[in-house]
């Protein structure tokens, strides 16, 4: 997640981490993490504080100013077998979901040019 | 699905080529590596009919292409005949994987290659500290390469080799954007031939577990 500082919209989290801030604090699927009081005000978060409760590094570059919240540490890249959200564009730039392939068996390839 | 900073430009005259009867979809934002903990190419993912992930990123090579049969040729340069000679020695296991997912196909969730979802993760790449924070580093230097600041991409690229060495996605990725041929640069403290002997080239991609 890309940001250009370090208390933005709550909204903005949540889109780019999954988790949603909610009053009992950061919640994802059945898992709520709490969140200090100070963390959030007007509807804004602090990125510093959510980094530091779910376990997230929060990258610098001082050149541009910009911050770069990474995912969670834990001990696999995986936390759950259900796949993902994924949406992305083919070739003439047309979106493709993931999800419009429920009830086929699908084999994800990952590819590059380089 | 290409990882591919370069998006449709770099990605799609390989689609075109292939003229593929499936979806073919472009990831220029390598979401795809950090959503299933890929790290080297080409990984497939297995996903059942009601989404479940039965097998995590693992090498995936339906064939075993020219590449790995090419002759050193007398006219070579020395570095492409070195580039070569590493691999010739990669490890690729072509049938072995073709047999588990067609046996995954005709036998679903009944197949002996099918994971159960706590295998599934467990079998994924471990994301500690290091590398979760060396993602962070990847997603902020394809940000800044893409509007331009290429030098400041690199230290982030950089940051992210060093945290995470066995992510040949960063590493071949963040190569290809200084020299096509991944050859060594000013920018980076690697290449892929050196990285790949320092390794060793039958250590390249692990072994498959299949068993």
């Amino acid at each position: 997640v890309i940001l250009d500082r370090l208390h933005v919209e709550t909204a903005q989290v949540e889109r780019g981490t999954g988790w949603a801030i909610k009053p009992e604090g950061a919640c994802r699927d059945e898992r709520c993490v709490p969140l200090p009081a100070a963390a959030t005000a007007d509807g804004q978060v602090d990125v510093r504080v959510i980094a530091q409760q779910l376990g997230m590094p929060l990258v610098h570059d001082a050149s541009s100013g910009l911050w770069a919240l990474g995912p969670e540490a834990s001990t696999r890249s995986l936390s759950s077998a259900r796949a993902p959200d994924l949406v992305l564009p083919d070739m003439l730039g047309q979106l493709f979901d993931l999800a419009t392939l429920r009830g086929t068996k699908v084999l994800l390839l990952a590819w590059a040019s380089w | 699905v290409a990882l591919d900073l370069g998006g449709i430009e770099a990605a799609g005259q390989w689609i075109a080529r292939a003229e593929p009867r499936h979806p073919a979809l472009i990831d220029a934002a390598h979401r795809l590596d950090e959503l299933f903990g890929i790290v080297n190419v080409p990984s497939g993912v297995w996903i059942d009919e009601r989404g479940t992930i039965v097998r995590p990123p693992e090498t995936a090579y339906p064939r075993r292409s020219e590449v790995f049969e090419r002759p050193i040729r007398p006219s070579d340069p020395p570095d492409v005949a070195a580039r070569i000679r590493e691999v010739h020695k990669i490890r690729i296991e072509p049938e072995k994987y073709m047999h588990a997912l067609r046996d995954w196909a005709v036998n679903g969730a009944r197949s002996r290659y099918a994971l159960a979802p706590d295998d599934v993760i467990a079998r994924s790449a471990p994301r500690g500290l290091e590398a979760a924070t060396a993602a962070a580093h990847f997603e902020l230097g394809q940000h800044l390469f893409r509007g331009g600041a290429t030098d400041a991409a690199a230290i982030q690229f950089r940051a992210a080799h060093r945290l995470q060495p066995a992510n040949w996605t960063y590493k071949r990725q963040a190569w290809s954007l200084a020299d096509p041929g991944q050859r060594p640069t000013s920018l980076y403290d690697g290449d892929w031939l050196s990285d790949v002997q320092r390794v060793g080239a039958e250590n390249y991609y692990p072994p498959l577990q299949m068993d």
